[in-house]
């Protein structure tokens, strides 16, 4: 099985490379950072009997995508599975971001995915079932005032991962699309949760146990996979509740959230740079 | 006749000369507590921590004990494994400058708690990783220095490393993570890792000690843990002792003339240890890290 993760670098992704070499599944890791995939491909190297493949490369940028795939072409890579693995979110409400940075989350969560979606799609290898896994989120299932760039990022694909199901649905491709709740995979996310308190940690998802259901499902056609019993009650919960109550319901809470996670994180700021001083 | 007054005049400046030891994890708890107490004792300390703002704290708390101490930190986040290599370059560097290429102590005490499944670069199990794997990759690349000064080695253990196996068919438990687990598996592998290292290198001089600090009141629960963790740990901690008082057995095991024949001590005092840790055990732990890390322990 010949696998490609986008965003290998991040926590997530490693996650799903460890969980695929696991299986014994050969990787072709991309990510933005460099130095983050030559250190992954070495440790997935010396614990598992796989080859992996890694090639550095900025989603966002059509050229740049199009000379990774002229590398494929050239060593006729072609592939099982996709895992699109990469996106990102900043904190903060839509008129305090920084314009561009609000831009950049809907074209890496969004346009890049379909870009390289594309791409790998065709080439993948002939007479064999092609699975792909879209990464979404819990927060797709509701409207998300001040993480509303993003939580309509992941609206996008859960819409798009299950319409693009039914158009392909003769070709033999399985589609998953991930929902996943808070998931801890860095340090910030740690500390995001952590100021979330009660429902931060009871929404959390282990990240091991979710890249293995995940790709366990993926492989036996599963449309929507939700991880969490609770998780699974508020995505049953976003079909029936009024979207304009449950905006205003998660508007209080993430102000509450957010307002503490900044404070912490400036008083942080500010300790470091008086320390520099 | 020349050769031979050169010969004592060498063994004299040796004599006085200070001891160097190197602690990782130096800037808070019992690593801070520790280089403390052997300043004290006279020896110059080398400490290795993550945050430069912790470094200049730690630094500042130890000179105004003694304004004269010699106490330098280095910056690294262990759990990293380029970063253990670039910084046992640059300490390789500065022992060969300031110290004749000797390090008398590697005191491998930096360690973590953490709440999840969580990875680093490397895509290791971080618990894993910072605890066992950072000091197998650094006391590999600061070997040369230790064989040199005969000196010793010491990891920071725990108790907790009694009623558990290693999990040879998944050591970075990705499969069903356990924090508890990870914790307690990694602080065997401390001890493995010090009795694997006598097995290998007792005759070239080097000796390798677990302390095991017992409960002590430092912040490693509260550290990037989750809010269950953090809590717990935050009860638990009070009933904990004050760093200083497992700083006094690093002491102990530094201040003997001869290396004691221990392995695993607790208030200056030899304990039983787990029924795992054997040659064998180690010996695959060897196997296991060296492949880990790329290196190769050779037999001496």
């Amino acid at each position: 099985m010949n696998v490609m993760i986008t965003g290998a670098a991040g926590g997530l992704g490693r996650t799903f490379a460890n969980e695929c070499a696991r299986r014994g599944y050969n990787l072709f890791l991309t990510d933005i950072n460099e130095e983050g995939l030559l250190c992954l491909k070495r440790g997935l190297e010396r614990q598992f009997d796989v080859v992996v493949t890694k090639a550095a490369c900025d989603l966002t940028d059509a050229e740049n995508v199009d000379r990774m795939l002229d590398m494929i072409d050239k060593y006729e890579i072609r592939f099982d599975m996709l895992l699109n693995i990469a996106g990102l979110d900043y904190e903060g409400g839509f008129m305090e971001r920084d314009r561009e940075k609000l831009v950049k989350i809907v074209s890496l969560n969004n346009a890049a995915t379909l870009r390289i979606t594309h791409a790998v799609f065709k080439r993948r290898r002939t007479c064999r079932p092609f699975t792909i896994v879209f990464v979404s989120s819990l927060a797709s299932m509701f409207p998300m005032p001040l993480k509303a760039t993003y939580a309509a990022t992941k609206r996008f694909l859960l819409d798009f991962a299950v319409s693009l199901r039914h158009e392909l649905k003769n070709e033999n491709v399985n589609i998953l699309t991930l929902c996943p709740g808070g998931m801890v995979t860095t340090n910030e996310t740690m500390c995001s949760i952590r100021a979330q308190g009660f429902w931060g940690n009871v929404t959390t998802n282990p990240l091991e146990f979710v890249a293995r259901k995940t790709i366990d499902h993926a492989l036996t056609g599963k449309n929507i996979y939700v991880p969490g019993k609770l998780n699974q009650v508020l995505s049953f919960l976003s079909k029936i509740i009024p979207r304009s109550w449950a905006a205003a319901l998660i508007y209080m809470r993430w102000h509450h959230v957010q307002s503490k996670w900044m404070k912490n994180n400036s008083a942080n700021t500010a300790e470091l740079q008086q320390d520099a001083t | 006749m020349l050769g031979a007054g050169l010969d004592t005049s060498r063994e004299m400046t040796q004599e006085v000369k200070m001891k160097t030891i190197l602690i990782t994890g130096a800037s808070s708890g019992i690593g801070l507590e520790t280089a403390r107490t052997l300043i004290r004792q006279g020896y110059s300390v080398i400490g290795v921590a993550r945050s430069e703002a912790n470094c200049d704290r730690a630094k500042e708390m130890i000179l105004s004990d003694n304004p004269n101490a010699k106490i330098i930190f280095f910056m690294a986040d262990l759990m990293q494994q380029r970063e253990v290599v670039r910084v046992a370059e640059e300490i390789t560097l500065y022992l060969n400058e300031k110290c004749s290429g000797e390090l008398y102590a590697l005191i491998n005490n930096a360690g973590c708690v953490r709440s999840w499944y969580m990875t680093t670069d490397e895509g290791y199990e971080q618990q894993f990783a910072l605890n066992h794997l950072a000091g197998f990759l650094l006391t590999h690349k600061l070997l040369p220095a230790l064989i040199k000064a005969q000196g010793r080695v010491i990891m920071t253990g725990s108790e907790s490393h009694k009623g558990i196996k290693v999990r040879w068919d998944n050591i970075m438990l990705s499969r069903r993570y356990n924090p508890l687990t990870a914790y307690k598996q990694s602080k065997l592998c401390n001890i493995l890792f010090a009795k694997g290292l006598n097995d290998r290198y007792a005759a070239a001089g080097i000796r390798a000690y677990v302390v095991d600090p017992g409960l002590v009141n430092t912040d490693i629960g509260s550290k990037e843990t989750g809010a269950l963790v953090n809590f717990i740990w935050s009860v638990r901690k009070r009933y904990g002792v004050p760093p200083s008082v497992p700083a006094k057995t690093y002491e102990f095991l530094c201040e003997q003339k001869f290396p004691p024949d221990g392995l695993y001590y607790y208030f200056c005092k030899e304990k039983n240890y787990s029924k795992q840790v054997t040659s064998q055990n180690a010996d695959r732990l060897f196997e296991l890290s060296e492949r880990l890390c790329d290196i190769r322990y050779e037999k001496v």
